[in-house]
């Protein structure tokens, strides 16, 4: 099921404290702060890939899109990973990157 | 030389008072208090040098097991002799902290002992010099001038309950900007062996004791007192059994994929950074916020730099108020009006949070902590975890303030003891002035980012990437917001003319699109609900989520939800918080799916519209790399 609007969720959450008085305030950003990531969580459905390049798509999206510059830790850990568990693998970190956007 | 001699007798001797008992029962009294002499640690009984009297009295009410008299002797309550002496348990009450009747009977003596002891000033050559110099210093510099090692050393009067470390420990933390004066409430209310030790350092120390003493978990409960203990007494009583190496914590989120509880091995840890967002207009965040990242290693990684990139396995420590942006009160953020708890959170829903939320940048700076240091700081944070329900204050008792607060009772490191701060730069900033943060890594700015020091505002990433689609693709829109803002099908007009790295920089900006536009739909869903015609609807599916909101106070505070045990909960406790969490956590999923359900149809219509068009340009965007990718023959992963 779509996740995404959980963050809407999120915002009404806040509202309610801010309607309701302070009763409820205690708990807002344990929501808020949990629930709002969740958008990011769904852009992609592709199964069977490790965790690590899989989250860093977006860096990997950055990272080509700058032509290299924007280079970010989270990509850094997804190209380590690549390497590791493909030894024989010989490729540049930007085809790597392409080949993670391409997943 | 003859025994009973004086010389023989020079420690502490527990003697009992024997008229009006029958001799069975001075007997069954004598093994009761020959036993309590034995649990006690050897220096202990050394050091007092004492005889105390011990007598049955007929003057404590019920629920009393037994007092110190002003005059030093002991009473024990003459309501429970009979049992005693017929070795049952009788009228012993269910429920008592200790289980039986002798146990409870034990534990009264040794807590009443320990009073005796922490009033005595049993301190040792090295503490007496000490306190000697701190008081001199004091007299003559008052407390300007005062060596930070003297901090809280010139008016003591116990042997224990007043030694900074200790209070530390307990829960009673130097205010911020006080020269050491103690906060006067302790807040570690949650999971308490007995919510007598809540009282005073002095009850807090004499109930721990007997835990120390007769628990054989202890160690496991409260590992950090049981190591100050064993290191005052230079001995322990014997365990039960090694500890568990994990301490579990709840993990503070709704994910049906992950379950409630997480666990930490503080040996895996290879470093401390501090964690700072920086500041950005909010006026709440102005100062930025303060936070603890523990860097640990993946499974099977042997502790080294190669854990800096095991970013899925880090953790973030957190302190903060119960609000966000949305509803943040100044008001009552100065009155105090916000609780204050810590949450463990894995690190990349952090760095998400503030550089694709907030568009705020985020510093990791690591801190010199040796390996103790780091172990005790994760202990302690586990157990603040489980205990602590504090109060947040916008100016004392911030995230700065509290985040100090358990690096100092976390690590012991001498150089936190007098250190005072308000901020959570301006703590950095003392932190890097005694040597305690290292800014190195930190002075280049592409390295840092590499390497996780630095992780990035999105911001800077979304004008990049539209200044690369405005010269590739020659895009006359002149300001990112035009962009940001305008019709995703007019968006989507250009996407067929991009090149693999165009499309990148696309895909980047929409995934910012999406975001931004759930930000508007939040703030414009807010706005209807405050309005004097705000639709039934809406105002149901706010019920709906108070409700979701009231029954998830557990999520940020795991010590309501647990009634077995005490201190960090021990593996049968961990299995069965496991049960009630897991299940109250289906039961808000369920909830929240139901609410979102009901917003998807609250959304004003062009903006779901426009929403749902961001969804398919990016499946768009998708599909097209795929292609580019298949038509230049790249490298497929596996």
């Amino acid at each position: 099921m779509q996740r995404i609007p959980l963050i809407i969720a999120t915002g009404l959450l806040a509202l309610v404290g801010s309607a309701h008085g302070s009763s409820f305030i205690g708990t807002t950003d344990a929501i808020g702060g949990s629930l709002v990531n969740t958008i990011d969580a769904t852009s992609d459905a592709t199964s069977g890939n490790n965790k690590v390049v899989l989250e860093a798509r977006e860096d990997a999206a950055s990272f080509v899109g700058s032509d290299g510059h924007l280079r970010s830790a989270r990509l850094e850990a997804a190209l380590l990973h690549i390497r590791q568990s493909n030894p024989e693998l010989e490729a540049t970190d930007m085809q790597l990157a392409e080949a993670i956007l391409a997943l | 030389m003859l025994l009973g001699s004086p010389l023989a007798q020079a420690e502490l001797q527990l003697v009992l008072d024997q008229r009006k008992l029958t001799p069975s029962q001075a007997r069954a009294s004598q093994t009761l208090l020959a036993e309590a002499t034995a649990l006690l640690p050897p220096s202990l009984v050394e050091q007092m040098n004492l005889r105390v009297p011990v007598r049955w009295s007929e003057r404590l009410s019920e629920p009393v097991f037994g007092r110190a008299t002003p005059g030093g002797a002991l009473e024990l309550n003459r309501l429970w002799l009979a049992d005693l002496s017929a070795g049952r348990d009788g009228r012993f009450p269910q429920g008592r902290q200790h289980g039986t009747l002798r146990q409870e009977l034990l534990a009264t003596l040794v807590h009443e002992i320990t009073h005796l002891y922490d009033r005595g000033r049993h301190w040792n050559t090295e503490q007496r010099s000490l306190l000697q110099q701190c008081r001199s210093r004091y007299r003559t510099q008052g407390e300007v001038g005062l060596p930070s090692q003297c901090r809280g050393q010139t008016e003591r009067r116990f042997t224990l309950s007043d030694d900074p470390r200790f209070l530390d420990l307990a829960g009673w933390p130097q205010q911020i900007g006080r020269r050491g004066a103690r906060e006067p409430t302790n807040h570690q209310t949650y999971r308490s062996p007995d919510n007598y030790e809540l009282h005073s350092p002095g009850e807090y120390l004499a109930v721990n004791f007997e835990y120390f003493l007769l628990d054989p978990q202890y160690s496991c409960r409260r590992p950090a007192l049981h190591a100050y203990f064993t290191d005052h007494f230079g001995w322990a009583p014997p365990q039960a059994a090694d500890c568990p190496n994990e301490v579990p914590y709840l993990y503070a989120g709704l994910d049906a994929q992950r379950p409630a509880l997480g666990w930490l091995d503080p040996e895996r840890i290879y470093a401390v950074h501090y964690l700072l967002a920086e500041a950005n207009e909010q006026w709440a965040s102005r100062w930025g916020h303060s936070m603890l990242r523990l860097v640990i290693c993946a499974p099977g990684r042997t502790p080294g730099p190669d854990c800096l990139l095991d970013l899925d396995h880090h953790l973030v420590l957190s302190f903060r108020a119960f609000v966000d942006d949305l509803q943040l009160s100044s008001w009552d953020g100065l009155i105090g009006n916000y609780p204050s708890r810590l949450f463990m959170l894995p690190l990349q829903k952090v760095i998400d949070e503030y550089t694709r939320l907030e568009l705020r940048s985020l510093s990791s700076v690591p801190l010199r902590l040796d390996e103790q240091a780091r172990r005790q700081l994760a202990q302690q944070a586990a157990a603040l975890h489980w205990s602590y329900d504090g109060t947040y204050y916008f100016i004392s008792n911030n995230c700065a303030v509290e985040t100090l607060k358990l690096l100092r009772s976390g690590s012991a490191l001498p150089q936190l003891h007098d250190l005072d701060s308000l901020t959570p730069n301006g703590l950095l900033e003392v932190l890097h002035a005694r040597g305690l943060a290292d800014l190195q890594p930190l002075q280049d700015r592409q390295a840092a980012l590499r390497q996780g020091y630095y992780f990035d505002s999105h911001r800077e990433r979304y004008q990049h990437m539209f200044e690369v689609i405005r010269s590739n693709l020659q895009i006359p829109t002149e300001h990112i917001e035009d962009w940001l803002a305008s019709p995703a099908e007019q968006r989507q007009s250009w996407f067929a003319s991009a090149d693999t790295r165009s499309t990148a920089a696309l895909l980047v900006l929409e995934e910012a699109i999406r975001r931004r536009q759930m930000l508007l739909i939040q703030q414009d869903l807010k706005q209807r609900f405050l309005s004097a015609d705000a639709p039934p609807e809406l105002t149901e599916v706010a019920q709906l989520a108070q409700g979701l909101m009231s029954a998830s106070s557990f999520l940020s505070r795991p010590g309501e939800l647990l009634s077995e045990g005490y201190g960090l909960p021990q593996p049968q406790e961990s299995q069965r918080f496991l049960e009630l969490a897991g299940a109250r956590q289906q039961a808000l999923l369920a909830t929240a799916d139901d609410v979102e359900q009901r917003l998807l149809a609250l959304i004003n219509p062009q903006q779901r519209q426009q929403l749902d068009a961001t969804r398919d340009n990016i499946s768009l965007l998708a599909q097209q790399l795929r292609r580019l990718h298949e038509e230049a023959g790249g490298i497929q992963l596996p």
